[in-house]
């Protein structure tokens, strides 16, 4: 782990302390700004139930964590392997398991530091509706889940790709892919294979939850279940792929020739 | 002469019957038990209350109700797709004088005056059967807090930049 500490560490030196890697916050916060002013000062918007504006507001941003996490994370490894200090890192005793452990830690912490980012708009947005706590405690859980989850998908491919531009492409097309259902209302999902899809779509499953828990006020565990299974499914699938991405790279040799 | 003027009449009121029968609501009483009007500010939910009853001599059967929402300011049907998450209630069969609950919540969404009111058909009538008008006046929400969000707003992004301001210059003297 301490070699994992090693990679997240530089990870995050390398994302953090210049201007033009640190920027994306910035914007985050100014899009959050945005979306909670409008939200709750607009005419038409401030009409709607204050749980139901919390709901928009998790979802963007979920939203964000999501394109942002998709975004960094098809560089990291990918990025590596392009420029070719991949393969000094890994003469190192650090291991592919141990590179890859770095990354992951280092995507999670950009995920908190969104979080941490978003907390005031949370608390701001939430207040006087009792559900605060339950706000930040979701919010928490479900996009960390998710995050996961797609983490480990981004990173698995990138593994697999070697190639920033096609992991890139291929993660937003599929981000895209799961986030779109979960823009259409109930009504649209009705048959057996729509309702199938959104059982297993993590983001409509994340979307559902929130909506669950802050606009119905289910704030237990148990009553979310439904939801939380198969985003623990989503990221156990994931992971699994993701350790047979590294399997694979381990069998074959982190050089490859041509 | 009269025979055939009384065959004709005969014939006419057969045939009023029929078209009449044709045109007849079912024999049911819809009733609202809330109150006939009913105020709130937009994000409120609230219950409306009614019943159905079989007032006629036989059982009926596929008996479904829904709600009619108009916006009497701009006299227009309202779309109920965030009003309420049921829309109609299927009821099926009724039997000779039974009364069943009907019960609609109803989230108001925009603000606005509404006229509400339930309505029942039966697969065998033409004809709908309405009940009494319920008045909404749903008042605007205020807005929730204007005066909090705008500090946050505005000083986020601009403790972030300094934030990020320190951590350069940090880097920059420590190499």
């Amino acid at each position: 782990m301490t070699r994992a500490t090693t990679i997240w560490k530089k990870e995050l030196r390398r994302e953090l302390c210049t201007w033009k890697s640190s920027l994306w916050l910035v914007i985050a916060s100014l899009l959050l700004s945005f979306t909670s002013y409008l939200l709750l000062t607009n005419k038409e918007l401030s009409l709607l139930d204050q749980t139901e504006l919390m709901w928009l507001l998790s979802k963007v941003i979920i939203g964000i964590a999501l394109l942002v996490v998709t975004i960094e994370a098809s560089g990291m490894i990918a990025g590596e392997f392009e420029s070719g200090t991949a393969e000094s890192v890994l003469l190192t005793p650090i291991s592919l398991w141990g590179f890859v452990k770095g990354k992951f830690l280092s995507v999670l912490t950009l995920w908190a530091m969104l979080f941490v980012v978003s907390l005031p708009y949370i608390i701001v947005a939430a207040a006087g509706s009792g559900e605060t706590l339950a706000f930040l405690a979701y919010a928490a859980l479900l996009g960390t889940l998710v995050v996961i989850g797609f983490t480990a998908f981004v990173f698995a491919l990138a593994l697999f790709f070697r190639s920033s531009k096609n992991t890139l492409t291929t993660s937003l097309v599929v981000l895209l892919a799961l986030a779109a259902p979960a823009l259409f209302s109930g009504t649209l999902k009705s048959g057996p294979v729509l309702q199938t899809m959104s059982t297993i779509n993590p983001i409509e499953n994340v979307f559902a939850a929130l909506d669950y828990i802050l606009v119905d006020a289910k704030f237990s565990l148990l009553s979310n279940i439904q939801y939380l299974v198969p985003l623990l499914i989503f990221c156990v699938v994931t992971l699994l792929f993701l350790g047979y991405a590294v399997r694979t790279v381990s069998r074959q040799g982190v050089v490859q020739h041509e | 002469m009269s025979r055939w003027s009384s065959l004709l009449v005969l014939v006419g009121v057969l045939l009023n019957a029929v078209v009449a029968g044709a045109d007849t609501a079912p024999p049911l009483s819809l009733r609202i038990l809330s109150s006939h009007t009913l105020n709130g500010t937009a994000g409120d939910y609230v219950t409306v209350h009614g019943t159905i009853t079989d007032t006629g001599d036989a059982a009926l059967s596929d008996i479904t109700t829904y709600l009619s929402l108009v916006d009497t300011e701009a006299k227009l049907p309202v779309d109920l797709e965030d009003w309420s998450a049921e829309k109609g209630q299927y009821i099926g069969s009724m039997g000779v004088n039974q009364t069943l609950p009907l019960d609609w919540k109803i989230h108001f969404v925009k603000a606005g005056n509404y006229s509400l009111t339930i309505v029942a058909q039966s697969g065998a009538h033409d004809l709908p059967c309405v009940s009494p008008v319920t008045r909404f006046v749903v008042l605007p929400k205020v807005n929730l807090n204007p005066a909090n969000v705008l500090p946050v707003a505005f000083l986020t992004p601009l403790v972030l930049l300094l934030l990020l301001f320190l951590a350069t210059r940090i880097r920059k003297v420590e190499e």
